[in-house]
């Protein structure tokens, strides 16, 4: 692979320890893919940040990292959700240890210059550059919806190729960042005209995912889908791609002659009883992905002068929540009974198991994934608008 | 055998412990006993810290990278590693460690057997040697 010559003394220590480390990962991802050369970014968006999945394992690394000299971010970076809410853990009965070593981890992101928020739809919060630019998004479900929305380039970078990728500014020059390697591989068409119910909304498109991303390696084509696809549909969509397997992207209306898959009505009933064993739970949870801001208005007129009977737990950034406050929506969510949990992540966080919920329900499928898999519940898969209208009053 | 290099490192000289089972580092390796920890793995308990490990691929999350550099800082780490395809948890846990990492194709790999004494060239076209059976 070919580094300039600011890129071999950076590679060569002379820049110091935490650029010659991100220089080496960055190298070693090179020669794997076969890549010619390293790429400016535009924006770095670094996972691992939930205590819950680097452990004291990663806290070590960062601990090193963003101590050694002349650290620091030289991209703008945006950082994932961690593993709770660091203005009210305390009422949330967060483990005084565990928060304390979250906070650890906070502060090394935060000394290598994060932008101030921690959130997994990065997308909602800032700018996004035009369309072509090059950025290295870690977080699946938002390197999928980059690629596949937005039109950014991304490969689904992990925990440590994402922050190599935030400390030099660069990437690697491969896979999604190449046109050519941007055309769908199969097609899945989706032929479910005779439901009762119309396809649509979050739970419909992330049952689709799902199945999508178990059965479709590298770049996806939809065929069959309605016209237009609301924002909320695509997130659940690319959350539930990003949860199984390896495919980076899909096209929403693809013209390419590939071999097809069929989802019809029987794929979607499989793919449903994968993730939902229960009729309902005793714990309802929105926000896997967190909750954009349009969620949050639809989820607040729903819940306007009515009461929950059960516990729920809303997920969003600390940023959306600020914003929703100033919109007037926080209020009549929290008058419900529901709790906010801002800048964490419903999957790795402590807080679903320390509620002692035995089954949760919920309209994510990434949430259904991981909420079984790291909280041993199990889950009853159901709309916003039948858990609404099932437990609210 | 020529190998692929994927992380540098320099002539080193060790014992072999191969297995054809990828590997997971996060839940699947312990990084206190340097050993991995799935009871239904080939290698389940057998030390490889200080040998050069052989194994296709890993599989599992990206936060194996630092599982990887925790069997570093505890000493517990192989001397190096060689793969048939790297992939990209060995390949960043590996960068950030200084644990030196190839790639060998898949019918050269399958020569090779734990207990074997191999030397390995340094950096440039890397060689690998059997020394002694």
């Amino acid at each position: 692979m070919y580094l300039s010559n600011a890129e071999e003394r950076a590679l060569s220590g002379e820049k110091g320890t935490a650029l010659q480390l991100a220089y080496r990962v960055l190298v070693a991802i090179g020669r794997i893919s076969d890549a010619e050369k390293l790429i400016p970014i535009k924006w770095a968006h670094v996972s691992g940040v939930s205590h819950l999945t680097i452990g004291d394992y990663g806290l070590d690394f960062l601990k090193k990292i963003s101590r050694s000299k002349g650290a620091k971010f030289r991209v703008f970076t945006t950082v994932n959700p961690c593993g709770m809410d660091v203005r009210n853990w305390d009422e949330l009965k967060i483990p005084t240890d565990y928060a304390e070593k979250q906070l650890q981890i906070n502060d090394c992101y935060e000394r290598l210059g994060m932008a101030n928020s921690f959130t997994c739809v990065p997308f909602q919060s800032y700018k996004v550059p035009s369309p072509g630019s090059h950025i290295a998004w870690a977080e699946s479900s938002a390197a999928v919806y980059a690629n596949s929305i937005l039109g950014l380039m991304t490969n689904r970078e992990s925990a440590v190729s994402a922050l190599a990728s935030a400390l030099t500014g660069k990437t690697v020059y491969s896979d999604l960042h190449i046109t050519k390697n941007r055309r769908p591989q199969k097609n899945i068409r989706v032929s479910l005209g005779n439901r009762k119910r119309i396809f649509g909304g979050s739970l419909d498109y992330g049952i689709l995912g799902y199945f999508a991303g178990n059965n479709v390696p590298g770049v996806i084509g939809f065929q069959g889908l309605r016209s237009a696809v609301e924002i909320e549909e695509a997130k659940a969509l690319s959350a539930a791609i990003g949860i199984i397997g390896s495919s980076g992207m899909f096209v929403l209306r693809s013209r390419e002659k590939a071999e097809t898959l069929d989802f019809s009505e029987n794929e979607y009933q499989e793919t449903f009883s994968q993730l939902s064993d229960a009729e309902k739970g005793d714990l309802i949870v929105f926000g896997c992905p967190q909750m954009t801001i349009e969620e949050l208005y639809e989820l607040s007129r729903s819940l306007q002068g009515k009461k929950l009977r059960k516990k729920c737990v809303v997920f969003c950034s600390s940023k959306i929540y600020d914003l929703a406050t100033s919109r007037g929506y926080v209020r009549p969510i929290e008058a419900s009974g529901a709790i906010f949990v801002r800048d964490a992540c419903a999957d790795f966080t402590p807080i679903i198991s320390s509620m002692g919920a035995s089954a949760v329900e919920t309209d994510s499928c990434k949430g259904a994934h991981y909420m079984k898999r790291v909280h041993n519940v199990k889950i009853a898969l159901r709309t916003t608008k039948e858990i609404i209208g099932a437990n609210a009053g | 055998m020529r190998m692929r290099c994927i992380v540098e490192g320099g002539r080193i000289k060790g014992e072999t412990l191969c297995t054809s089972t990828p590997i997971a580092f996060l839940r699947g390796v312990d990084p206190v006993k340097g050993v991995v920890s799935d009871p239904k793995h080939e290698l389940y308990d057998v030390s490889f810290a200080g040998k050069i490990l052989v194994f296709p691929n890993s599989v599992g999350s990206s936060v194996g990278a630092y599982v990887i550099y925790r069997l570093k800082k505890n000493r517990k780490a192989p001397k190096a590693i060689i793969n048939q395809s790297a992939d990209i948890i060995t390949c960043s846990g590996c960068a950030i460690s200084g644990i030196p990492l190839y790639d060998l194709p898949a019918n050269q790999i399958s020569e090779l057997k734990s207990g074997q004494i191999v030397q390995l060239s340094g950096s440039g076209a890397p060689e690998l040697t059997i020394l002694d059976e």
